[in-house]
């Protein structure tokens, strides 16, 4: 296999298939490798591991076809370090050479093996408004479990046909966001999937970036398949493969509460910077994090992060408040992120008492909630 | 470990006197509070503690203790001493109200307490000077407030390490003799100049970690007092008693205590045991007994914000043998029926049940559950689901604890020995399932 390419495209091919390479899968043992496969001019960059995927597809200038394993981690390091400007690539049966201006690499090819594979999807690809759906995704896949020792299903985002549109919920059982993405067709009706978060975070990155890339905001579309085992996401010259989480995902539609006595309205950007001030006096251990303690009052509201060893913060912001003064703990990183999934200049948080589930929303949209369980400070 | 040391060091540096660690203790504190509660009491003696036929005296006020009663002497013994005392079963939610004000009290002059007991607590006031004056000051006016606002009396040693100030706590004390009650200093100072002395003249029994067997094998080499030990080198004492009680003996007999004021003292073991009125000899009650006791241990882990690797049970025969078995966790637990599972698992290892006279069940291995007591919740729980329906009580957390302590007493006591309760547990019949689990 030899080609020529350019430094920076072949880079973002590289790091882009290698978040997919995470060695999981070989018990550990090996490198992460990636798979580069010539056609042509054609060439594909596989990273995989046995539940991601990732394809990057690009073209480069061929002289000879061939399929061969590289060091991920490596090879990655190689290119960044270049000068922007050519690079060439040939591989023989046991080592990779990489070349560009007067450096030259000589990689030795892992022992020979294969990038493993999911079966393809089967149903029929739907085209998703690609930045909707990131929208979407960077709004819940904050509330995904972001380990899988405790309970697998909850490290996913269930994709949930509705009447309206396709809805997205994710919660790792002390808080869960939802999203309703109205006219959003994913699914056959009432159907649904659950999609690992981790394979949803590479997809809102993917479309992010190439978002901001293409200079008239305007995302590549976005195919998506699924079939019972796998689901594909299709950014043209990226692919995404995900083995789907089985369930069962909690109910949590029981877990809405029905009204809630008392709202709280203010500046979203008043209540985060605030929150990220109060959060520096926060002492985390292995078991437990410092609460901020918001005590709801006409006016505003005043938040208080005290701990033994470290002191005292309080800061009071203004915003408008309904209901019988209040003061509810939380975990001040679970309270900042839903606020900062919050698109509006105004964000509510609706309480019910010290011990139930507060929501924050925006304050003049309904597609969007964020419940959070308190914590209980004795 | 130095650092801090050395921070503490500054901090005492720059308060001057280097006098500042307060010990603070409540005048026969148990008693105190029930004259509070019944002014009737006043001036008589009055004893609290277990009032059945095996029970002992937890605290007994100065007019009692002039009659020789004292804490852990036999109910019997007391009452023979001194028939007229008002003997008192006590209410230790009551105490541990009281306590709560107290250190609430304690709280506003420095952040720096340690509660030891319901009635004791360290404070370090190195930082409290600008604002309350001298240590010296502190300690009257703490006194002061401590009667003032809880209508209690109490004694403050002040000195520069924590052995010296409970010392001086103590030697402020009332004393009561046959002759009657003669008042403390209620509030003792020992300067640094005059700690030696100070120290010396208490028996080395006073120091903490000497018993009554490390007492008694320095008193074979003839050393009775703090100031023996004191001119006893190191190496002498590590021979005498190993090496880190003959360290540790040594710094203590020669002023040095490096241990600091910790404002959030961490609980190392809870436990709670029950002497029965007569021996218990049915194995179903028996084993009624240990459940309650260990959900009741289990309730007060959950109080302390605490969960526990490790559950211990205690028992005392007719006949005064012992024995204690326990279990340890792969993750800590504060469940009371999980608790009371375990308990009931070590309970079966002993055997066939002969008269019981008391069993304890002891929770070790405690780990902060949420942070200073405090917990974030989940959702699951909360929805109100009901946690006996098949797979509505579904919660990460309980279901892993209910894991973790079946698979323990599984890997002990074989695959059979638990299982989900509705599996086993015929009301009134001890399972089947569990005697071939014993045998496996």
């Amino acid at each position: 296999m030899r080609f020529r390419t350019e430094r920076d495209g072949l880079l973002e091919a590289l790091s882009t298939a290698s978040r997919a390479a995470s060695g999981r899968g070989s018990g550990g043992t090996s490198t992460p490798s990636l798979q580069l496969s010539l056609h042509g001019n054609h060439l594909v960059v596989t990273g995989a591991d046995p539940d991601l995927v990732i394809e990057v597809r690009s073209s480069v200038s061929g002289d000879s076809d061939g399929v061969v394993l590289v060091p991920a981690r490596l090879l990655v390091d190689i290119v960044r370090s270049f000068e922007p400007g050519a690079v060439v690539v040939t591989s023989d049966d046991d080592e990779v050479r990489v070349t560009s201006g007067r450096a030259e690499f000589t990689v030795r090819i892992p022992s020979v093996g294969e990038v493993s594979r999911l079966s393809a999807a089967e149903s029929e690809g739907i085209t998703l408004p690609a930045a909707l759906f990131a929208d979407g995704l960077r709004q819940v896949v904050r509330a995904a479990l972001a380990d899988d020792t405790r309970a697998p299903q909850l490290t996913g985002v269930l994709m949930v046909a509705t009447d309206t549109g396709l809805r997205l919920v994710a919660t790792d059982s002390y808080r869960l966001a939802f999203r309703d993405l109205s006219g959003v067709s994913a699914l056959s009706p009432s159907s649904e999937v659950l999609v690992p978060a981790r394979a949803l975070a590479e997809i809102q990155r993917l479309v992010g970036t190439r978002t901001d890339a293409s200079k008239d905001a305007e995302p590549p579309p976005l195919v998506f398949h699924h079939g019972e085992l796998d689901a594909v996401f299709d950014l043209g010259e990226v692919q995404l493969t995900t083995r789907l989480l089985r369930g069962p995902f909690p109910d949590y539609e029981r877990l809405l509460p029905a009204s809630y006595p008392s709202s709280f309205t203010a500046a979203r950007e008043d209540l985060a910077a605030a929150l990220r001030r109060v959060r520096l006096m926060v002492r985390d251990t292995k078991d437990a994090t410092t609460p901020v303690r918001v005590s709801f009052g006409e006016g505003g509201a005043e938040l208080t992060v005290l701990t033994a060893e470290t002191g005292r913060a309080s800061e009071r912001v203004d915003g408008a408040f309904a209901g019988e003064d209040l003061t509810v703990a939380f975990n001040p990183t679970y309270l900042l992120d839903g606020i900062e999934a919050i698109r509006s200049d105004s964000v509510t948080i609706d309480v019910i008492d010290s011990s139930k589930p507060a929501t924050v929303r925006a304050a003049d949209e309904d597609d969007y909630r964020y419940l959070l369980m308190p914590v209980r400070v004795s | 470990m130095s650092d801090l040391a050395a921070s503490a060091d500054a901090r005492r540096g720059a308060a001057g006197c280097g006098l500042d660690i307060l010990h603070l203790d409540m005048d026969c504190f148990f008693a105190a509070v029930e004259v509070l509660l019944d002014p009737g009491l006043a001036g008589r003696p009055v004893v609290v503690g277990g009032t059945g036929p095996r029970g002992v005296v937890a605290s007994a006020s100065y007019e009692a203790r002039a009659r020789g009663i004292c804490s852990a002497m036999p109910t019997a013994v007391a009452k023979g001493l001194c028939p007229q005392a008002a003997f008192l079963p006590g209410s230790f939610a009551r105490y541990a109200e009281v306590s709560r004000c107290l250190r609430e009290l304690l709280t506003t002059v420095t952040p720096l307490v340690e509660p030891v007991a319901l009635d004791e607590a360290y404070l370090d006031v190195s930082g409290s000077h600008g604002l309350l004056g001298s240590s010296v000051e502190i300690a009257h006016a703490l006194r002061g407030r401590v009667r003032d606002e809880l209508g209690l009396e109490c004694a403050v040693g002040v000195g520069r390490t924590k052995l010296v100030a409970k010392l001086a706590s103590k030697a402020a004390k009332p004393v009561a003799g046959p002759s009657g009650v003669v008042p403390g200093a209620g509030v003792l100072v020992v300067h640094e100049a005059a700690e030696q002395e100070f120290l010396g003249r208490h028996p080395a029994r006073a120091l903490p970690g000497v018993g009554a067997r490390t007492a008694e094998r320095l008193a074979r080499f003839g050393i009775s007092s703090v100031a023996d030990l004191a001119v006893v080198s190191r190496e002498s004492l590590v021979r005498l008693l190993g090496a880190s009680a003959g360290r540790h003996l040594h710094e203590l007999a020669s002023g040095q205590d490096q241990r600091r004021v910790e404002p959030v003292r961490e609980v190392r073991s809870l436990g709670h045991e029950e002497t029965f009125a007569t021996d218990v000899r049915d194995a179903d009650e028996l084993e009624r007994h240990v459940r309650a006791t260990a959900g009741g241990v289990a309730s007060r882990c959950r109080n302390a914000g605490v969960m526990a690797r490790t559950v211990t049970l205690k028992v005392r025969y007719a006949d005064f043998s012992t024995v204690t078995r326990s279990l340890t966790l792969r993750a800590p637990v504060a469940s009371s029926s999980l608790f009371a599972e375990v308990a009931a698992a070590l309970l079966r290892e002993l055997g066939p049940v002969r008269g019981v006279r008391l069993v304890g069940v002891h929770a070790s291995g405690l780990v902060v559950d949420g942070g200073g007591g405090s917990r974030q919740l989940q959702l699951f729980e909360a929805s109100g689901f009901d946690p006996s329906g098949p797979g509505s009580g579904w919660t990460v957390e309980r279901r892993s604890e209910v894991e973790t302590v079946t698979e323990a007493i599984r890997g002990r006591y074989g695959a059979r020995a638990i299982g989900p309760a509705a599996a086993v547990l015929v009301p009134g019949a001890a399972p089947a399932s569990v005697d071939e689990g014993r045998r496996a």
